[in-house]
Order: structure tokens, then sequence, then C-alpha cells
């Protein structure tokens, strides 16, 4: 059984009369200790669809099971078991960090919770600002304190919600590390969002890409690379650079820059064509002092489907 | 509903008092400011009257509390997580509307207490005014229940608006229970209100207690089935207001307001 599955999911909102396609019909399923990630462009309807997952949203149809509940039949079970950290809404301002994992320690009914805020505390390093109010505490530091809060229960399916934005590199690197201990140890569910692609690429397992309330391809990394075949392709010769010019031309490529000796051209139809390419350069007679293959990033991929809209 | 849950919640609010001083400052403030206002301008009208209008008027000062403090502070415990966008994680933790507004309301109550202890004894030092002694204790406590559950139907409508149409009318969480006072006939009796007037004070269950406030001073006895009428309208605010409630907060859960929290 999935500890998270999603089917047909639908959410619309209307607003001065128009209509806004949040999520529109939107299947997928997250396996048990798998990190699953959400990815597409602003607007796309990731965070709707967490909040629908969380209980903070109404669906307007299709159906949702997590820990092979659906929610509205025990909703008191799955939220126990269950949280979500997300940078852009903090938990209580007023209250101290120390304070607040209090309160949703006892929430969550968390068992010695003392040691599990301690424990939690030194692990995001917040030790030091343990005892100062949450309103005053910075963008980086206030992204921590919400990630405490998520793990206060030590959730069987967390959800992330862009849960890392605002952190320097060095904490973001540490916190990931820390989110992918924990994951590790507990073996847990995450659903995971975000709009930094080497993050998405070091702990999703498998990505979902949404767009305008839709999911349009679930897969790996690697695999979601496959889909984009655009390559392109650097190379220095020592001479004759008009001569390769006029090949690459009569090939019918996209050269994308010249300059001196070197040429960057763009090959749309996948590797078979570059190394089609490449053998009738080596064929001529050309004298390479540099070559260098650009495969496509998640970046790319993003980008291509964002500009799609 | 869940023991640690209430629990959490009572600490939070608690946090919330301790940490903003104006939570503890508010307690105090308006209520003694009517004390003085309202304790000497009853001292001189009792110069030149036989009518024992001190009883009356600090009678009314101390009781109203319990309307004012709950519907306020249930309103404003909300807002707060509106104005700190915390509605996000507390309703996304295991906890429920009723336990969120049952933990409200017993810490709006612990309010209403302070305030009610510290006016007492305030009144007793100022004027020599003892509200145990004007009116039988049952009369007394009674009337305190009756007014906080009053206070907290005003407190769950108003906060059923604010989940219904978001932050802008927040300003009704401080004037709504102003509307409701001239009707209540905290300081004169029924008979002072104009005829059109009355049909709204007979509806509200306010009126049944400072009316039978007011006859225990002039030395009639506590009239319980009047009491009783007081009971089953303010029960019955209570539930059409609980039922508002969960349409406003069924509506929350629709719009996105519970999630973006604006
Ligand atoms: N409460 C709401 N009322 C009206 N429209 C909404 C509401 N919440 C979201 N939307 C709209 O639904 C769409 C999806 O929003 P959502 O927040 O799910 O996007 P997202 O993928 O999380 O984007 P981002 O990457 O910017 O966080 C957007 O067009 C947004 O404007
Ligand atoms: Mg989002």
């Amino acid at each position: 059984m999935n500890p998270i599955v999603v089917k047909s999911l639908k959410k619309y909102f209307k607003e001065k009369g128009k209509t806004i396609k949040a999520v529109d019909n939107v299947s997928f399923s997250v396996k048990k200790g798998e990190i699953f990630g959400l990815l597409g462009p602003n607007g796309a309807g990731k965070s709707t669809t967490i909040n629908i997952l969380t209980g903070l949203l109404s669906r307007d149809s299709g159906s949702i099971q997590i820990l092979g509940y659906e929610p509205e039949e025990n909703w008191d079970y799955v939220k126990n078991k269950v949280n979500v950290s997300t940078a852009y809404y903090p938990v209580t301002e007023v209250l101290t960090v120390k304070q607040n994992l209090k309160v949703y320690g006892h929430l969550y009914n968390v068992k010695n919770l003392k040691a599990r805020i301690n424990e939690l505390l030194s692990q995001f390093e917040l030790n030091k600002i343990s005892n100062r109010k949450v309103i005053k505490c910075s963008t980086g530091e206030r992204t921590r304190i919400s990630l405490c809060k998520g793990l206060i229960n030590n959730p069987e399916v967390l959800f992330l919600d862009e849960s890392t934005s605002g952190l320097d590199p060095d904490i973001a690197e540490k916190t990931r590390t820390l989110i992918k201990e924990y994951q590790e140890k507990n073996n847990t569910t995450i659903l995971f969002t975000s709009h930094y692609m080497y993050e998405v690429e070091e702990l999703c397992k498998r990505i979902a890409f949404m767009s305008d309330g839709k999911i349009l391809t679930i897969g790996t990394s690697d695999e979601l690379k496959k889909l984009i075949k655009d390559q392109t392709i650097e190379i220095k010769v020592i001479k004759n650079h008009k001569d390769l010019k006029k090949l690459l031309k009569d090939e019918g490529v996209d050269i994308l820059f010249t300059e001196k000796n070197t040429i960057i051209f763009q090959v749309t139809k996948g590797s078979n064509k570059t190394y089609e390419i490449l053998n009738k350069i080596f064929k001529a007679g050309f004298k390479l002092s540099h070559l260098h293959i650009n495969k496509p990033t998640l970046d790319d991929i993003f980008i291509k489907i964002a500009r799609k809209k | 509903m869940k023991l640690n849950r209430i629990w959490a919640m009572l600490l939070k609010f608690w946090y919330i008092t301790i940490n903003r001083p104006d939570r503890i400052f508010d307690i105090i403030y308006w209520p003694v400011i009517d004390l003085f206002v309202w304790g000497f301008a009853s001292v001189f009208i009792q110069q030149v009257s036989d009518v024992s209008f001190l009883s009356m008027f600090l009678g009314g000062i101390v009781l109203w509390i319990f309307v004012w403090r709950s519907s306020q502070d249930i309103a404003v415990y909300v807002l707060e997580d509106f104005w700190g966008r915390n509605l996000y994680h507390q309703f996304s933790s295991p906890i429920t509307l009723t336990e969120h507004m049952f933990s409200v309301m017993l810490f709006a109550f612990f309010r209403s207490i302070c305030t009610f202890v510290v006016l007492t004894i305030l009144a007793f030092i100022m004027y020599r005014f003892f509200i145990f002694s004007i009116a039988p204790f049952i009369f007394i406590a009674a009337s305190i229940a009756i007014l906080s559950l009053f206070g907290w139907a005003m407190g769950l409508f108003v906060t059923s608006l604010v989940l219904r149409f978001g932050q802008r009318i927040q300003v009704l969480a401080w004037s709504s229970v102003w509307i409701v006072q001239p009707f209540s006939c905290v300081f004169y009796p029924l008979s002072a209100l104009p005829t059109w007037a009355v049909p709204v004070a007979k509806v509200l269950p306010t009126t049944y207690v400072f009316e039978g406030l007011r006859a225990i001073i002039n030395g009639n006895l506590v009239n319980i089935s009047s009491l009783l009428y007081s009971l089953v309208l303010t029960l019955i605010f209570l539930v059409l207001t609980s039922f508002l409630i969960r349409i406003a907060f069924k509506h929350a859960k629709s719009s996105g307001l519970l999630a973006r929290g604006d």
C-alpha cells in the first residue's frame, strides 16, 4: 500500500467570475520511503496539491489516500503521523522558538517532548536562539524552525513545500543532509517541492512535472532528461574555421556562437545526430583542440516546460 | 476532543499573553477606566436620588466584563493566527475546529475571571461596593455562566464572519459587543428603551440578567424562571453560532483562506 495516493484530483478556484484550474485531474502515488518531487513553474498547482493533502483545502473531486485512509475518514489518525514544513508560513511569531516547539509537540502528542526538542534544536543548530521570538529570527532561521516543527512528531509522511528556500548554501547543504539522513533512518515518505533543481536531483527518486494544474510527466531525473533531445556542442578547431562553419551549415544545425576558432552549435535530434555530425567533421580532416558536449539539465527541462505555456 | 491538544492551545495562548505586555494590560485597562468614570458618576447621582445607582451601575460594569471579554478574546485570539499567518500550521496539525474554539473559550473565561477579580477588589476599595453582598451568590454565578456563554456565542459569530470574509472585517472583533450593550439594558431598565428597541432587548439573554440584578437590588427575590428563559435563549444563540462557524470554516477550507491566511 502506497502512503500517498492521489487520483483524479481537481481543485478550481473562482475569482471575479474567472475559473482558475489550480489542480486539474492530477493522479500520482508515492511509495513507502520515497522522496517524490513535484516540480513546475510558479502557479503550477504544487502548493494547492499539498494543501489538499494536509487538510487545509477541500477538493472539488477526486480521491486521496494517506497511509491507507481517506483522510476525512480518520483525520485524527492521519494527521498525527503526518507533518508539513514550508518556508512561507512561519510558526507563531510572537512565541519563542522553544515555546513554538512545545506547543506543536503537545498538539502532535509527542512522547519525551523535552528530549525531542533538544535533539531537533541541536540538529538544526538552533540552540543559541531557542529563546528568541520567531519574529526576530532571520529568514534562514525561520526556515529551520519550520523544519523542526515539521519533524517534531517523527512523521511517517512529510510534506515539504519549498521548505529550504532562503537558506544560505552551507546551511542548505546541511539541511539536505539532515533531511536525507532522517529519511533513510526512518524510511519516511516525503512529498517535496522546490525551485532548486540540483536539490531536487539530489534528493528525489522520482519527479513529477506539473504545469497549469496538470502533471505532464513522471520519472526519474535521468528519464526526464532523455525527454529533451537538445545537445549543445562546443568545438575549437586548429585551422580552417570557415570551412567547418560551412559544413555545419550544410548539415542544417543551429550555430549559436562563433568566435575565432570556437564554434558552439545545437543539435535538436538527440545524440545519434550528434555522433553523425562529429563523424563527418573528423572524416573531413578537421583537427580539434577542444570538444565539449553539454547534456540537458533539469533546469533545461524546467525552462522548456515553463516556456511552453 | 483530546486533552493534549486543548492543553497545547492553552499553552499557546498563555505564551502569547506573557510575551505581549499589551495582552496583560488589556485585562484591566478599559474595565478600570469604566470603573472610575461610572463609579464616580454614580456616587454623584446617588447623592441627589434615592435609587441605588451605585449598586446598579457597578454591578452592571462588573458583570458586563464576562460578555465583553469572552466575545472579544475569542475573536482576537483567532485573529492573532491570521496576523501571524499561522492558520497554516495550526490547521494542518491534528487539532479540530471544536477543540480550537473550546480552548479559546476556556482561555477567554480565564481572562474574564482575572478582570472580574481585579474589578471586584478595586470596587470594594474605592466605593465599598462588593458584588456578592448585593445579590445571592447563586444569582451571580448563574449570571456569570449566562453572560460568558452569550459572549462565546458573540465571539463565534464574529469569528465566523472573519473566516468568511477575511481580515478586512476585523474591526467587528472590537465593536460588536458595543452594539449589543445598549439593547442589553445594562445600566437602565427595559422600560427606559424606546418601543422599537424593546423586541430586540427581549431576544437578548443579557437583558434578563441585568433586569434581574436590578430587581434584586430593589429588594425582590431571584426570578428563577426568567433566568432559565435567559439560559435557553443563550443556548439557542450558541447552537446557531456553532452552526455558523462550521459553515464559515468549510468555506475557508474551500476558498483557500486557511492555507493562505489573508
Ligand atoms: N486561494 C486561492 N484563490 C484563488 N486562486 C488561487 C488560490 N490559491 C491558489 N490559487 C491559484 O491557483 C494556481 C496554483 O497555485 P499554487 O499555489 O498551487 O502554485 P504553485 O505551483 O505552488 O506555485 P509556486 O511555485 O509559485 O509556489 C495559481 O494560479 C494561483 O494563483
Ligand atoms: Mg507553491
